[in-house]
């Protein structure tokens, strides 16, 4: 795997800290809900599973 | 349910997992056992206990903060690829068999620092497993609805610890090397794995659909009630730099529990694994998480208050009469315990004999028994390690009976176990952090956490009411313990947390820069911050000098690996460097696979002392250490270099040899030409002179006879002269000194003309020529020249096809950027040997035993160079069969 793509995984990394914590997650700290899912609940997971789909598709693609 | 059934339940599952075990420890090669799928799913050993019930405890009770166990994880995973893999590699180097070894290994193979990673690990771990063994009672007596067993001899928790430690003495002690693979065991871990996500989603989507109508409704009921903000979202920022803290705290943990190391590193088969690893695992956190809110808020809408959260799982199919269901959960919770408790009793067992028990005092033992003994030696003491584990979590679980939930424990291990983070990724990327930096920062923060964490939870257990929490030791304020300093807004694990980070970070960074390691330190150092650069070198990297005898080293590696496999690896050295047998003196490199090959068994500190104390060592300077590095580096790169060079000139030398064929191959053909043409000039050339001579001896001749004489001169003279012209043609236009005269032309036109010139030859064999099928195209060419080949080749197809019904046709195709003219025949058509050669000026002379009309043998080749000259090409089709086919290509 090329030193590019791998630092596409690192930067990954770094996103997933800025998008999990303060002050961006408190955007979502409502009492909202989606399909009985909470906001703040339904942000994190979709962040979640967001990153597993990037990382499947870049190592994938460059793997 | 009967406590009986249970018990045969649990004892059938057992069998089960051992069945799996063996059979894949017999095929630990095949594609079922060996794959990235098994080593992502063995991953999963991370969620233990904790994660089946705590984590449905945590969101009933504190809500989202459960969810910070798993980000960690998923934050450190997309760096799986980089950074384990550094980690995964020298670990296979060097036969890395625990976390214990590879930080010593980093420190330079101090047995110290290893000794202080096992105890570290072990305080940490040990009331962890405790836990574990808690659920299982309590699960169990859940279950079975009885309240728990006085006796420990009527305690099935007591059998399944047993249980658990005979299932790891036996498919974690098979050979004395800890760093080879258990496949059986790590198959079994995956298996587990796989049940219970499994049963965790069963739980869920029967607590979602059938005891409630969807996420919706268990929602819309939950957020009526009271305080219910709480468990959704954060309270306060302080909630959330809590928050923050433990996703560090996790992002730790999944790099540095032993168990976590054990399945991720040592048991890892192959580099490539990582990457599924690296979106498999998150997936399957996710898939564990979806659930749990909605099995916790359907526990406090559906159970009453007073029962334990944690076991709301478990309560919630009991309390509404299904039990089947409920046994599956609490298989499903045996699955984690299992999967944790037999990988960390792993884990620690080989940390304790190789970095504890072997190094300090049992080395000497060793030294002086042979090799069968010592490989039982050491098994039974990393035997025994596993039952006291687990025979002493349990009894600790026992007698002192902790009121604490499952998530505070796991947490304290985790602050634990997070001690070593500075040392282990900073020593990872910083060449100059030194092995007394890294203890003394690992004893300082060890020291603060237990003061500001186990300490208070201590008293708090056995002193009630004790005045150290509220008003600090002596009155000090400031001392506090889950204030220190005056830090009073972070909960204690945070606080704990936080502080011994401080101090362990601070300690190990000024350590560092205050005092230099020593060579052996820094060489270490250098091998795992450089690990890609230094990879290559491999027993080169190790600076060592000294005397040290072959055979020393040998009977010491006997001792422990035993005849055959000292040899065979001795003779794997001796090929891998071309090192003659014979030699009696050992070198660095030597020193160094010798140390390599021991740790496995003994661990990397006692393998040091064990080769250290057969050979003399002298000790080397640093700058020196770095320079023979260099240097070694230095000259593997030009051996890269000269090896590059040597194939390049190989490749030259190969071309240049090629050329030279074909050099030598054009030489005879122009001889043969020559004599080809030689032969052709003096054939009329005889003639001439055989005629002349009749007419000049033979005055009587009669006139008739005189003029046919005559005439033949006159015809073999035109023949030599067209032979000639051809002949300079061909010079001419195959050393580009024939200069075209390119206009505007028809092809149409030029074509028409060549077939009028040749029409007597084709009337007189009566050969048909259709040319019906010509389209009129412009193009610039030199006519004369073109006229030549359509001459050439309208003359070829006449002389070979049979006369009376042959017939050649001639038409033009266009595409964009061509104009394909076709000259087809029905004649004999030409060789498939030959095809690649009619064109080549010389190869007529190959067939010299058929004798061909005059102006045949260059007619094409001139023709070939008359097209080139336009640009265009000239080829046969080979795939036509009726004849011959002769295709020639203009540009638009």
């Amino acid at each position: 795997m090329k030193k590019r793509h791998q630092q596409k995984l690192v930067i990954l990394s770094i996103g997933l800290v800025i998008f999990l914590n303060l002050p961006i997650i408190f955007i979502f700290n409502n009492d909202i809900d989606i399909l009985g899912i909470p906001l703040l609940y339904a942000y994190i997971f979709f962040v979640w599973l967001l990153s597993v789909i990037i990382t499947f598709t870049v190592l994938k693609k460059y793997g | 349910m009967a406590s009986y059934v249970i018990i045969l339940v649990i004892v059938g599952y057992l069998s089960l997992l051992f069945a799996i075990g063996i059979w894949a420890d017999r095929r630990s090669k095949s594609k079922w056992v060996h794959n990235p799928w098994v080593y992502a799913l063995s991953l999963a050993v991370y969620c233990s206990a904790w994660t089946y019930y705590g984590s449905v405890g945590i969101a009933a009770t504190s809500g989202v903060s459960f969810l910070t166990t798993y980000l960690g994880p998923i934050i450190a995973l997309p760096l799986w690829i980089l950074v384990l893999k550094r980690i995964v590699v020298i670990s296979k180097q060097y036969q890395v068999a625990s976390i214990a070894d590879f930080i010593s290994l980093r420190y330079g193979n101090k047995r110290s620092i290893g000794a202080l990673v096992t105890i570290i690990c072990v305080i940490a771990v040990f009331p962890y497993i405790a836990l574990q063994l808690k659920a299982v009672s309590e699960t169990f007596d859940i279950l079975s609805g009885s309240s728990k067993s006085v006796s420990v001899f009527t305690d099935s928790t007591f059998y399944i610890a047993v249980l658990l430690a005979v299932f790891v003495a036996l498919f974690g002690t098979q050979t004395t090397d800890a760093s080879r693979r258990r496949s059986g065991l790590i198959f079994t871990v995956a298996v587990e794995s796989v049940l219970k996500l499994v049963f965790f989603l069963i739980i869920g989507v029967y607590v979602t659909f059938y005891l409630f109508d969807g996420t919706t409704d268990i929602y819309n009921q939950i957020s009526a009630l009271d305080g219910f903000e709480k468990l959704a979202t954060f309270s306060n920022i302080e909630a959330s730099i809590n928050w923050y803290f433990m996703i560090a705290l996790s992002f730790f943990a999944i790099f540095l529990l032993p168990r976590q190391f054990q399945v991720s590193v040592v048991e890892n088969t192959s580099v490539s694994h990582l990457k599924k690893a690296s979106w498999v695992f998150p997936l399957y956190l996710l898939l564990f998480n979806v659930f749990v809110i909605f099995i916790a808020w359907a526990g406090k809408l559906l159970l009453s208050g007073e029962l334990n959260p944690d076991y709301y799982t478990l309560y919630l199919p009991l309390a509404h009469g299904h039990k089947f269901l409920g046994l599956m959960v609490f298989l499903g919770g045996l699955s984690s315990v299992i999967s944790m408790v037999v990988v960390s009793a792993l884990a620690l067992s080989t940390m304790i004999s190789n970095n504890l028990i072997i190094p300090y005092g049992f080395i000497k033992a060793l030294n002086d028994s042979n090799p069968k003994r010592n490989a039982q030696r050491i098994k039974n003491v990393r035997r025994a390690s596993i039952f006291i584990l687990i025979i002493g979590a349990y009894f600790f679980y026992v007698n002192f009976n902790i009121e604490l939930s499952l998530f505070s424990i796991g947490l304290i291990a985790f602050v634990i176990i997070a001690q070593l983070a500075p040392a282990f990724f900073i020593g990872l990327f910083w060449n100059r952090g030194s092995a007394i930096a890294a203890k003394t920062g690992i004893i300082v923060g060890s020291l603060v956490t237990f003061y500001t964490l186990v300490l208070p939870f201590i008293t708090e257990v056995f002193v009630e009411g004790s005045s150290l929490i509220t008003n600090g030791p002596a009155g000090i304020a400031l001392l506090k313990p889950y204030e220190l300093f005056g830090v009073d807004f972070m909960p204690p694990v945070t606080h704990a947390f936080f502080w011994s980070m401080v101090f362990n970070v601070m300690f190990y960074l000024v350590f560092s820069v205050l005092q230099k390691g020593d060579y052996r330190e820094r060489n270490y150092a250098e091998l795992v911050v450089n690990a890609s650069s230094y990879g290559e070198l491999q027993e080169n990297a190790f600076v060592w000098r000294g005397e040290a005898y072959v055979s020393e080293i040998r009977k010491a590696l006997i001792r422990f690996l035993g005849e055959k496999r000292t040899t065979r690896a001795l003779n794997l050295f001796y090929r891998k460097y071309d090192i003659d047998p014979q030699e009696e003196k050992a070198d660095a490199r030597l020193v160094n696979f010798s140390e390599k090959l021991l740790t496995g068994s003994i661990g990397a500190a006692s393998a040091k002392l064990m080769i250290s104390s057969v050979v003399k060592e002298q000790p080397v300077s640093l700058p020196e250490v770095l320079k023979i590095l260099e240097e070694n580096k230095k000259t593997i790169t030009i051996n890269k270099q000269l090896q590059q060079q040597s194939h390049d000139l190989k490749r030259l030398s190969d071309r240049l040899k090629n050329a030279n064929q074909a050099l030598v191959e054009k030489d005879r053909q122009k001889d043969e030409f020559l004599d080809t043409v030689a032969h052709e000039l003096k054939t009329p050339t005889a003639s001439i002179r055989a005629a002349s001579e009749i007419l000049f001896e033979d005055d009587d001749m009669p006139i008739e006879l005189k003029k046919k004489f005559l005439d033949n001169i006159v015809n073999d003279s035109d023949r030599l002269t067209a032979l000639i012209t051809n002949i300079l043609d061909l010079e001419k236009l195959s050393n580009g000194r024939e200069v075209m005269d390119k206009k505007q032309h028809s092809l149409k036109d030029t074509l028409h003309k060549a077939v009028d010139g040749v029409y007597q030859l084709a009337l007189k064999k009566q050969v048909k020529i259709d040319v019906n099928e010509i389209e009129s195209i412009n193009l610039y060419y030199d006519e004369d020249r073109i006229l030549q080949v359509f001459t050439n080749l309208l003359s070829n197809s006449i002389k070979f096809v049979s006369s009376k019904d042959g017939v050649i046709k001639v038409k033009t195709q266009l595409t964009d950027t061509t104009v394909l003219m076709i000259f087809e025949d029905n004649g004999k058509g030409i060789p498939q040997e030959d095809m690649e050669f009619i064109f080549d000026k010389f190869y007529q002379s190959n067939n010299q035993n058929v004798k061909k009309p005059m102006g045949s043998g260059m007619g094409l080749a001139i023709s070939r160079h008359i097209i080139e000259s336009h640009h265009g090409s000239i080829r046969v089709d080979p795939n036509f069969i009726d004849g011959a086919r002769f295709i020639v290509e203009f540009k638009k």
